[in-house]
């Protein structure tokens, strides 16, 4: 395949134009958009789904779906919110709190799909619901309060300049080329694609699904984390939104949900398409009664595009 | 990654488990969820001498009700290798509906019931045709169908579902027939029913051969993607019955009245000893995989135990559940400890 069909045969370069044809509707429609302060905004409203859908995709990848992710936000959400340590440091310990949570459930997800060998659908629901009922002992009702330092230097920009959020997004997206090209990367994706066969190959598959699970926690963490930081309180239900949102934007980021084709790239900028729609459908005017119909078909039609394009990557790949 | 020296392959025989064992298994996890449901109701009088009673027991029946009708579609749907996260959505379509359309009065019942739990079947059939000819994953698919059915709802009742349920479902849900609550009779039949349909009937047995091997079945000539369309509406129909039964228990609908049932409609199937992966697995198992759940929930209740307590010991059963109650599980021991095969 030529470099250039192997281009667009990738999903993350279609989800990106998808991107801008969407970006160019919203500022045609609202020149406003066009504005710093109102891109830092869309940003900061993003990255937070974007996180989590990276992390799912460590999961999808591997032909797995987690539903923990709903649960890991609202705890380690709750937690900052619960426990705010102001300053820098304060801001580096309660990262370091949400990321321990995600590990954590990651881990006890990774034991449970990958040694206890439970389908991964129904153990990460257990676990999901029983991080719920802890968020809820820790916090009934929303409210805490979120370290200062947190909510504002982390939706700010650099020297003015460049939101921090999108450097959070840029620095995940190069860890994610890193690590694809790691032993442990490359595995995830044979694991994916046929599980006897990466172990007939020599591949750890138990340690391989534990280690996606695990990423994928901490990844949950961190969405919380930057999720507190933009709504500066604590929420035990916090988390209840990105269980559909972030399966819709890992199907738009062109992940296949058979496991072993796509990447967190595409993830992090479906994400960022979904939460643009959002303001799309807003400025359009239309009820917010309705804009769940509209998420819905856009998955349904997000998942479908993502097939075709398989396809088509396929045949090419075929024909070369 | 550590290269393993010895691939790991099946180094044992293949063993013809295809009948005893498993009929073996279902029946056993079905027996200790009934005893551990009879236990947990007999216990808890330890708690208070109110506990235990008959009424306490009718009242479990009845409240399992809801649980159990609702688990039997989504029991369907596993059985084909499926999932149905549209069931909250289409409990709230159904209660909505019902309480819409007919607001108080019994005029046009006859017909305006059965069409709800028509239009409830359809939008099942809708998530059965994305499901087997657009080939989206049912997780995915029926997550789309909620989400879309919900946001129907609300534009519906512009955001306040109004109107109340039809006196004849009020008086149904409040009746007592030969000393019992007419529900648990309903109940009574509902269940002898669906085992029938389920296990007994040419359409419950084609459903289990679709669910244990799609490619099987259909070299063996079963139309499977109507099998699996089927099981999707029916999944619906019945969140649609339990929908209308709600609308009629409380008089009136919410729009998140289907949210306590989506979650522990799976977990019933799951504790009941069905395969998450579709398959196999018994309604008699749901069923007490239903009752178990909602006896725990009303002793839960009645304890006075925080929310958040709650929802862990939902969770710590339904995880315990998954570990105990599955062939994987020996299956994992036998890994862990024996020769290292994995398949």
């Amino acid at each position: 395949m030529t470099p250039i069909r192997s281009l667009f045969s990738s999903g993350a370069v279609l989800i990106a134009i998808v991107y801008l044809v969407l970006f160019a509707i919203y500022a045609i429609a609202q020149p406003s958009a066009l504005s710093a302060f109102s891109i830092q905004a869309l940003l900061n409203n993003s990255l937070p789904l974007m996180l989590a859908a990276a992390g799912q995709t460590f999961v999808v990848l591997q032909g797995g779906f987690d539903l923990s992710v709903a649960g890991v936000i609202s705890l380690a959400n709750v937690v900052v919110a619960v426990y705010p340590m102001e300053g820098p440091g304060g801001a580096l310990v309660n990262l370091l709190m949400v990321c321990a949570i995600g590990l954590a459930v990651g881990a006890t997800n990774g034991l449970l799909v990958a040694y206890l060998r439970i389908q991964s659908i129904a153990a990460t629901l257990g676990t999901m619901i029983v991080c719920q009922g802890i968020a809820l002992l820790i916090l009934k009702a929303p409210g805490g309060h979120v370290a200062d330092w947190m909510s504002y230097e982390l939706t700010d920009s650099l020297f003015r300049v460049f939101p921090v959020t999108a450097l959070i997004a840029i620095v995940v997206c190069l860890l994610w080329l890193v690590f694809r090209r790691m032993n442990v990367g490359i595995a995830l994706y044979a694991v994916g694609r046929d599980e006897t066969s990466a172990a007939l190959s020599g591949i750890d598959v138990r340690r391989v699904r534990f280690t996606g699970f695990c990423i994928a926690g901490v990844l949950y963490g961190a969405a919380a984390y930057m999720l507190a930081a933009q709504t500066a309180t604590g929420n035990p239900t916090a988390g209840e939104p990105f269980l559909l949102l972030t399966f819709a934007a890992v199907a738009l980021g062109g992940t296949s949900f058979s496991g072993g084709s796509g990447g967190v790239i595409g993830s992090v900028i479906g994400a960022a398409t979904l939460m643009l729609m959002q303001k799309v459908l807003f400025s359009t005017g239309i009820s917010s009664f309705y804009t769940g119909v509209f998420q819905g078909i856009v998955m349904v039609l997000a998942v479908l595009f993502a097939a075709a394009v398989l396809h088509l990557s396929q045949r090419g790949r075929a024909s070369a | 990654m550590t290269a393993r020296p010895e691939p790991e392959v099946a180094t044992l025989p293949p063993v013809d488990d295809r009948e005893r064992p498993r009929i073996a298994s279902s029946t056993i996890t079905t027996v200790i969820i009934f005893v551990l449901t009879a236990a947990l109701i007999v216990g808890s009088r330890a708690i208070s001498p109110a506990f235990g009673s008959w009424s306490q027991l009718e009242t479990i029946l009845y409240l399992s009700t809801f649980l159990v009708i609702v688990s039997f579609g989504q029991g369907l749907v596993i059985l084909v290798r499926g999932l149905d996260l549209s069931i909250a959505s289409v409990i709230t379509l159904g209660g909505v509906l019902t309480t819409g359309w007919l607001n108080g009065s019994n005029e046009y019942a006859w017909a305006l019931l059965p069409a709800v739990l028509l239009i409830c079947a359809f939008v099942g059939a809708l998530s059965g045709v994305g499901v087997t000819f657009l080939k989206i994953p049912p997780f995915i698919m029926t997550l789309a169908t909620g989400i879309i059915v919900y946001s129907l709802s609300l534009g519906f009742t512009a955001g306040t579902p109004r109107g109340y349920a039809p006196p004849v479902l009020v008086d149904f849900m409040h009746a007592r027939w030969l000393g019992v609550p007419a529900p648990i009779l309903f109940l009574l039949v509902f269940v002898v029913a669906a085992v029938l349909v389920q296990s007994w009937s040419v359409l419950g047995r084609r459903l289990y051969a679709v669910g244990n091997n799609p490619a099987a079945a259909y070299v063996a000539g079963l139309r499977t993607r109507g099998l699996t369309i089927s099981a999707y509406a029916v999944s619906a129909a019945c969140a649609g019955l339990t929908g209308m039964m709600l609308a009629g228990y409380s008089d009136g609908a919410t729009l998140r009245m289907g949210d306590d049932y989506l979650l522990p409609s799976v977990a019933a199937v799951v504790i009941g000893g069905s395969s998450i992966l579709g398959g196999h697995g018994s309604f008699i198992g749901t069923v007490g995989g239903a009752i178990l759940l909602t006896t725990l929930g009303t002793i839960l209740a009645a304890l006075g135990i925080e929310e958040g307590w709650k929802t862990i010991i939902e969770g710590g059963v339904i995880l315990t559940a998954l570990i105990l109650l599955r062939e994987q599980f020996y299956e994992a021991l036998r890994v862990q400890f024996g020769k290292g095969r994995t398949e």
